[in-house]
């Protein structure tokens, strides 16, 4: 334990906030894309940046990776990721409302995952007074042993992130990806300052 | 336009009145005078708001745009796909993007490097933000970056890529395959045949008396002959023959899903062919030949080094059984010719 990590109700706190914006974002989402969407329980938890390393490039099969930073006041910022299998991703124009022909499958991902993306985090953002921007996504390019390849490369050093979890899955349209909050040392310590002030006000 | 609010909020309320103005006297300025599009559509898609960056590279005038549908100003817009897009940003709050890397551009806009780079149209990167006024209105903002810079030397680093890959494949002096993408390919082929019990079979070649050939005529003239025996060579092969430089004067063709009778005809082929065409360095024709050893993969083979050392042991028997001719590892079964 150390001054990166959370404490037991910190965390819970944390999971409360992200929680109660998941129930949101998948309404609006819902009501968006006309079609239910299931957001699993999100898992939170303290990585250090080598066993993040391990875990993501554990992961197989995943076609394409999308990167979107965003950033909010009190040092609030990260990045988010979104995972996509080859076999969950066949449908997603069908599911955004465009034609086939309307736009590439790169952007296909790519909107689909700022909308994931934005969506939920503008959620949580209010939900601790906060207001977030967001750069342009990005698709990383081919995935293999990139994702390991892309956090070393990250514009911020660190060596422990908060990583969170959650799972998005449209049944409808077979659509599933994991979307995967990444916040970087320094701003855990602004996280934990915002979640400390929550809790003092209960 | 622009978020002054931290600073308003700390000046007194008898300065703010002027200070407003002030304020908005000066984020009309910046918003004229910043090198990024900026317009401002109402949820009818109506163009509330435009910025002199816009004005002067559209070339129009604000009476012909300001109220005006998006689609009937810039009739450019993919109308379905951009209604989708600007609905998100409306119903979710959210911002989204479009990024030059998806879409080239979405206005057709001139830019300013016309003549130094390719492109007719501006390259953008552009940003729909959901705006808020005091009364609820909902607006989106469509921030345009001209990102034609960014394009240009991207696309020039993919061709330079692109040709840095090409150069690493190919064996500069004979422009076939150099030896180590050929051996690669091998391997590759030699794991697909063996994998889907396909067939696969290599002929290894070597031009005969090269060393004399360079002695008497000189090196530039060995370098015409492996130019033009290369060439005549590669006339004789299909699409998915592999061949490239061995070293030296050797060199080597995969061949796959083929029987070794497929390879030895082929080879054949290719040693007539050779023979009978004169090669002419300053004025003196060259009689070239070359020797060839063919060589198909058993199954009893495990490696692709083993198919080499077969088809290599043919190409020395055909060398020792007097060279210009075709030599096979299997059955032993040569043919002479001429």
């Amino acid at each position: 334990m150390n001054k990166f990590h959370l404490t037991e109700d910190q965390q819970d706190c944390l999971q409360e906030l992200i929680n109660v914006a998941m129930g949101q974002a998948s309404d609006q989402l819902a009501r968006y894309l006309d079609t239910f969407v299931y957001l699993k329980v999100p898992s939170i938890e303290s990585v250090d940046a080598k066993e993040l390393l391990q875990s993501l490039s554990q992961q197989k099969n995943t076609m394409a990776i999308v990167s979107q930073g965003f950033f909010g006041y009190e040092g609030i910022r990260g990045e988010a990721l979104l995972a996509y299998q080859e076999e969950d991703s066949g449908r997603i124009s069908d599911l955004l409302g465009y034609e086939p022909g309307e736009l590439s499958k790169d952007e296909q991902l790519i909107d689909i995952s700022s909308i994931l993306t934005t969506t939920f985090l503008n959620v949580f953002a209010t939900q601790i007074d906060n207001q977030m921007s967001y750069n342009a996504p990005k698709l990383l390019p081919s995935v293999q042993n990139s994702l390991s390849e892309h956090l070393q490369q990250m514009t911020f050093n660190w060596d422990l992130a908060l990583k969170v979890n959650i799972n998005y899955q449209v049944t409808d349209y077979s659509f599933n990806c994991n979307m995967i909050l990444l916040i970087p040392e320094t701003a855990i310590v602004n996280i934990k300052n915002v979640l400390d002030r929550i809790l003092a006000e209960f | 336009m622009l978020d002054f609010e931290s600073l308003t909020s700390s000046v007194s309320t008898e300065k703010l009145t002027l200070n407003e103005s002030v304020f908005e006297q000066i984020n009309k300025q910046i918003a004229n005078q910043l090198n990024t599009g900026i317009m401002v559509l109402d949820s009818e898609f109506n163009i509330v708001v435009w910025n002199r960056f816009l004005q002067i590279h559209t070339d129009k005038v604000s009476v012909d745009i300001l109220g005006k549908s998006i689609f009937h100003a810039f009739p450019e817009l993919p109308e379905r796909w951009l209604i989708r897009k600007l609905a998100s940003v409306l119903q979710l709050n959210t911002p989204t993007f479009c990024s030059w890397e998806q879409r080239h551009h979405l206005f057709e806009l001139p830019h300013t490097r016309p003549i130094t780079t390719d492109s007719e149209f501006m390259a953008q990167n552009c940003t729909f933000l959901p705006i808020e006024d005091d009364s609820q209105q909902k607006f989106i903002c469509i921030l345009i970056e001209d990102v034609t810079d960014v394009c240009h030397y991207q696309s020039q680093l993919q061709k330079t890529l692109d040709e840095l890959a090409t150069m690493s494949r190919i064996d500069g002096l004979t422009q076939i395959y150099n030896r180590r993408h050929w051996q690669e390919s091998l391997k590759q082929e030699f794991a697909k045949a063996h994998r889907h019990d396909k067939k696969l079979s290599l002929i290894m070649l070597d031009l005969d008396y090269f060393k004399l050939l360079n002695d008497n005529y000189g090196h530039q003239c060995g370098d015409m002959v492996l130019i033009e025996v290369s060439a005549l060579i590669s006339a004789l092969l299909r699409v998915e023959d592999i061949f490239g430089r061995y070293g030296g004067e050797e060199f080597a063709i995969v061949l796959p899903e083929t029987n070794l009778m497929g390879a030895i005809e082929l080879a054949e082929r290719i040693c007539r062919k050779v023979a009978a065409t004169s090669l002419v360095y300053n004025n003196e024709r060259l009689e070239v030949t070359i020797s060839l050893g063919v060589a198909q993969l058993s199954s009893y083979e495990s490696s692709y080094e083993a198919l080499i050392t077969h088809a290599d042991s043919a190409l020395y028997q055909a060398k020792a059984k007097g060279r210009n001719q075709v030599c096979s590892a299997k059955c032993d079964e040569t043919s002479i010719l001429d």
